[in-house]
């Protein structure tokens, strides 16, 4: 199965070409592919699965779109 | 007579209809009318485009808000307070876009003084402004972009309770602050004295925007109050822009009664990739 995944911010140096198509096993979590990604786990902020905001541990299922969001805080 | 007698007395009868597609007729008070009734009887240009509303005609500066604003939701915005922290990047954008949209009253606070760094995105700095004050320049452009606003500005930076009187009476609070070590204090403050709160952060090409309603969650809860990325990847103005026009559309949605778009969500947008999610948070 495949996902959708938005790095934003500092994280979109470590977006992978296949964004829009990532490939995930069944059970894994949001944090597996932060990791997968070497996205830093602890700088994660904001995680959400299709426009609602989830944990890290939340399993993925085929087809949502998962963004991970840093601290920002500039005005 | 009273002041209300005489404005009355002046207006009537100097209003422009116009009539806008779908038949719908709006009554214009000349901007000329009100600045000459405003300059002869020395009275506050506010006080003069409240009697043109109660008169039933909106002032001509406002026309090119109609229809998106219902000649009802304009005087909304007239008769509204807003109280905004922070006059810097989001800060200085956010007043210039409420006070040409016409809201009535604002409030703001920033004990800040320009810098060059700030020239880079900043609508209140300029070469001019340099070392002044954030507060003073706030006060010059609101005389020269809409001096019917009342506006009020402290030039100092607020804290903990000290948010409480200083939003206390306001419709809205806007959060416009760098940083974000207050941001979680003004979120308390708006909801210990039950107002809306917008709120805006920003990074690099990216940013978040929210409408936090006294018992929401909000982007603050999430980040903590320790520096946020900001201080790696800068502030070019991009974000800031972004980020004030949803702001600001959120806080004029809410003030004229159509109703937020963001209650309990963040836009939050990337213009690197140009990605934008709306997330229930």
């Amino acid at each position: 199965m495949n996902i959708q995944i938005l790095c934003y911010a500092t994280f979109a140096e470590k977006s992978p070409e296949n964004a829009n198509n990532f490939p995930v096993y069944e059970g894994e979590t949001v944090k597996d592919i932060v990791v997968k990604l070497a996205i830093p786990v602890d700088e994660v902020k904001i995680v959400f699965i299709n426009g609602v905001s989830a944990d890290l541990d939340a399993k993925l299922a085929d087809g949502d779109r998962v963004g991970v969001f840093p601290a920002v805080g500039g005005g | 007579m009273s002041i209300e007698k005489l404005l009355f007395e002046k207006l009537e009868g100097h209003f422009v209809e116009k009539v806008f597609p779908k038949g719908v007729k709006v009554k214009v008070a000349p901007q000329a009318l009100l600045k000459s009734i405003s300059h002869n009887f020395e009275l506050d240009l506010h006080v003069v485009e409240q009697a043109s509303y109660s008169a039933g005609a909106v002032p001509e500066r406002y026309i090119r808000n109609l229809n998106t604003f219902s000649q009802v939701e304009q005087a909304k915005l007239f008769s509204s307070k807003v109280a905004m922290v922070g006059l810097g990047g989001l800060g200085g954008h956010m007043l210039e876009s409420l006070a040409r949209a016409g809201v009535g009253h604002i409030v703001a606070c920033d004990g800040d003084i320009f810098e060059p760094s700030n020239l880079n995105r900043q609508f209140l700095s300029s070469e001019s402004t340099l070392l002044m004050k954030k507060s003073a320049a706030a006060v010059e452009l609101v005389k020269n972009v809409n001096p019917a606003v009342s506006f009020e500005v402290e030039s100092q930076f607020l804290e903990g309770d000290q948010f409480d009187k200083f939003i206390s009476g306001a419709d809205i609070v806007v959060d416009c602050l760098g940083g974000l070590q207050h941001r979680s204090q003004l979120k308390d403050a708006a909801s210990r004295n039950n107002i809306p709160l917008v709120t805006a952060c920003v990074a690099g090409w990216a940013g978040i925007v929210a409408t936090v309603y006294p018992g929401d969650a909000s982007p603050a809860d999430f980040f903590g109050d320790n520096d946020g990325l900001e201080e790696t990847l800068g502030t070019p103005i991009p974000a800031i822009s972004t980020a004030v026009g949803i702001q600001s559309a959120e806080i004029l949605k809410i003030l004229s009664g159509k109703g937020a778009g963001l209650a309990g969500k963040a836009l939050m947008f990337d213009l690197s990739g140009m990605i934008f999610d709306t997330v229930t948070l």
